[in-house]
């Protein structure tokens, strides 16, 4: 059957789940208006929506800075102009599944700076809690508005072969990125005039109103119109872009650390009116660096004080501080026994099968099949530190390992999955490029929502199995169809 | 308003200002030194835009092309326009959901200007003239810009602050250079080219020429920079706009930090207001200088402790 130019030059990977290619070589039913669309296009026109995109992203500033040897330059994060399509019935199925681990993972956090139920009955070993750099000690029985810990959340989603989706990891300090869903689907109007509402895409404009109304619901004092912030680290942040967006998005203010002053366990903004009081923050600032009293004392991003203020519960802060005990990667394999303890149910989204190094014999099993594993550390992020077995070198697999055994806990292992594979345009013909899905999930006094969407980021070089913008990566528009 | 956020709006707009000022100075003064008979001297520029040391100053003073690279490009130079830019960049950055979008890109695109790496030859091998004035466009579209889209707010009053006591400041500099270097050249008194290149480069030639029919008199042109309300670079019209933007400010304003400076700025705006060319020169012009850019700096350092939280 005939279906395009673009379409029957495509060769799926063998093995590897593809998003558009479906059996019989046919186009999946929900890739279909689409490729209908582009094949109306010639290459010449597909070249000039990369560029208008490109052009767009500058001229917005849409953009991160590199600083190498004192000079900043800037650059956009890629973006490929196919979309990523999800149907109605696979976003219902990650929608109730991200919607169960969230609830778990928050009640998890509840427990874990209480009772610790789930210590005590053995469920997570004790070794596991206490050795994570992220459990925060400061954060035992403080309690936080409605037991939220987890305000904002980006679980990363793959697809195995068959089309299964796993858990990768779960992002839940300050996860990054929902501006680029935003404005690629701002980007993609741009592109493909028409074609949104003819495909029925669902919106994802929802998303800073939500969050907003949720910010607002925290505050503590119970007035007409609270302060709300969003604190930066600052314009040298890589995601700095994002900060002003959904400062501007949700009308709130923009604030660094140097703004910021707690006084008689208040915080106050400093303005030219003098101090006004702040009740809800929504941080982009590390745990680490929020206080310099109490965390990292050298520390200039943060405010001195405002974990006293937190204590006292003058000021709510978002996401809750300790989040990052939850989503450590030696905690992530007990998510699925938190899921069955805590709800009494069966996880709807399975894990990546993983090993703990700490455990020697796991640990020795890793080492024997090192080739078909990927190593990570427990508590890196950014795609930073690690091994991917089926790429690496002699060498480096041995300064790996050597690594490894200095603290075997801050290592987990997971067999190489084959993140499935989305049709990408590059130099006028469609090619499959490996991605994954992060859908950004909202938890408020009212339950979570999810925006139907998400960041798809995408592995832009052939083979690539890491999607991370600092490896390499770019994005794409996540579409959900109604 | 945050105090960052006005601290940031009113340093953008100094920069702003002061590269303005410089790129004209430059320009007039690569122009004057084609006409020089005897070897130029970059002295007087360097030390008002510079205040680099003298060891600096030596090394530079006579070669034009050597100055303009230092005081464009300069990288060590911190107040070279490409650092000052820069800085007006972040500043920028960090209100930029505070400012029209138009006026970031403008802005963005006065800092691509200058960091492209074809200026460098341009101000070597090429016309400096032309390639000053494509970084004048630049400084003139960000002024058009803001004045057509910025909002009618305290971050336009803080700007304009920023941008008249930067501007009073550096005439007063530029007063205070030019009338200085007379005690040790007593020749430059009757020397027109002289006289000519200062009111240029503070872009008020023409308006001497309309007011003064007498040809270049010092005193005439003390009057004209220091006491013409109609002349937009001269000291009373910057104080005074100061005045103006800063009474804006008043609603928005803490009472008490308000009226200190509202006396601080008024005594200013009369010290000079009611004052002649007659009683300057008696009083000694260099005394009076002295004491008005006191004044003005006295005004940036209340702004520091009663608005921008510095204290």
């Amino acid at each position: 059957m005939q279906e395009s130019a673009y379409f029957d030059k495509y060769s799926p990977i063998s093995g590897v789940w593809d998003e558009m290619y479906g059996q019989n070589a046919l186009v999946r039913d929900h890739y279909r208006k689409v490729i209908e669309y582009i094949s109306g296009e010639s290459a010449d026109d597909l070249n000039k929506k990369e560029e208008l995109a490109k052009r767009l992203f500058m001229s917005q500033g849409i953009t991160f800075t590199v600083y190498n040897s004192g000079e900043g330059i800037e650059k956009i994060f890629p973006f490929d102009i196919i979309p990523r399509i999800i149907t109605g019935d696979e976003w219902a199925f990650v929608e109730k599944g991200i919607k169960q681990r969230l609830t778990a993972l928050n009640l998890f956090l509840k427990d874990v700076y209480n009772n610790q139920f789930i210590i005590k009955d053995g469920i997570v070993p004790i070794d596991i809690i206490y050795s994570c750099p992220h459990f925060l000690r400061e954060m035992y029985q403080l309690q936080v508005p409605y037991d939220i810990y987890v305000h904002i959340s980006g679980i990363d989603l793959i697809r195995d072969h068959d089309g299964t989706f796993y858990v990768l990891e779960d992002n839940l300090r300050t996860p990054s990125g929902v501006s680029y869903m935003l404005e690629n689907r701002e980007i993609t109007k741009r592109l493909f005039p028409d074609l949104l509402p003819k495909c029925g895409v669902r919106s994802v404009t929802g998303y800073p109103s939500i969050l907003y109304k949720n910010l607002l619901a925290l505050s503590p004092r119970q007035i007409n119109n609270p302060t709300i912030v969003l604190l930066t680290p600052g314009i040298y942040n890589s995601a700095y872009f994002e900060h002003t967006t959904l400062a501007r998005l949700m009308g709130v203010e923009l604030v660094e650390g140097r703004d910021l002053v707690v006084n008689n366990h208040k915080v106050y903004m400093k303005t030219t009116t003098g101090l006004q009081q702040v009740d809800v923050i929504y941080r982009r600032v590390d745990d680490e660096y929020l206080d310099p009293l109490v965390f990292n004392p050298g520390s200039m991003l943060g405010v001195a004080g405002l974990m006293g203020a937190y204590r006292k519960g003058n000021v709510a802060i978002v996401n809750a501080i300790g989040t990052g005990v939850a989503d450590d990667k030696a905690v992530y394999v007990y998510v699925p026994d938190m899921i069955r303890y805590y709800l009494n149910e069966e996880p709807i989204l399975k894990n990546v099968p993983t090993h703990q190094l700490g455990n020697p014999d796991e640990r020795a099993l890793v080492f024997k099949n090192i080739n078909n594993m990927v190593i990570k550390k427990t508590n890196g992020s950014g795609g930073y530190g690690m091994l991917m077995g089926h790429a690496a070198t002699e060498k480096e697999i041995e300064d790996y390992k050597l690594e490894v055994l200095k603290d075997p806990r801050n290592f987990i292992a997971q067999p190489t999955i084959s993140l499935s594979a989305a049709p990408c345009y590059m130099q006028g013909e469609l090619k499959p490029r490996r991605v994954d899905l992060r859908p950004y999930a909202l938890y408020g006094p009212s339950g979570i929502e999810i925006v139907p969407g998400g960041l798809t980021r995408v592995a832009l070089k052939e083979g690539s199995l890491v999607v991370n913008s600092s490896q390499g990566g770019g994005s794409k528009d996540t579409w959900v169809l109604a | 308003m945050l105090s960052r956020v006005a601290a940031s709006f009113y340093w953008l707009s100094r920069y702003i200002e002061r590269s303005d000022g410089m790129l004209r100075m430059l320009k007039i003064n690569y122009a004057s030194s084609q006409d020089a008979m005897q070897e130029f001297t970059w002295e007087p520029v360097i030390r008002i835009f510079a205040g680099s040391g003298e060891e600096e100053t030596e090394k530079l003073e006579n070669n034009s092309r050597a100055v303009l690279k230092y005081m464009v490009i300069g990288k060590d130079n911190p107040n070279s326009i490409v650092n000052i830019i820069t800085l007006a960049r972040e500043n920028a950055r960090g209100v930029q959901e505070h400012i029209p979008k138009d006026l970031w890109q403008c802005l963005n695109e006065y800092y691509h200007t200058v960091k492209e790496t074809r200026l460098e030859r341009a101000l070597q091998r090429e016309d400096p003239i032309g390639t000053l004035d494509v970084l004048i466009k630049q400084v003139m579209l960000y002024y058009g810009t803001a004045e057509i889209t910025m909002e009618r707010g305290e971050g336009r009053s803080f700007m304009n602050i920023g941008k008249y006591l930067e501007r009073a400041i550096q005439s007063v500099d530029i007063l205070d250079t030019k009338f200085g270097s007379i005690d040790d050249n007593p020749d430059l008194l009757t020397d027109t080219s002289y006289w000519k290149h200062l009111l240029q480069s503070l872009g008020g030639y023409e308006l001497y020429l309309k007011t003064y029919r007498e040809g270049f008199e010092s005193s005439n042109i003390l009057e004209q920079v220091v006491l013409n309300n109609d002349f937009p670079r001269s000291v009373i019209y910057s104080v005074n706009n100061i005045q103006r933007y800063f009474d804006r400010l008043k609603d928005d304003s803490n009472l008490e930090d308000y009226r200190e400076m509202s006396f601080q700025i008024g005594r200013l705006q009369s010290r000079i207001k009611y004052s002649s060319v007659r009683t300057i020169e008696e009083e000694g012009l260099h005394l009076f200088l002295t004491q008005i850019r006191k004044e003005l700096y006295g005004i940036g350092n209340s702004l520091n402790e009663h608005y921008f939280a510095n204290s």
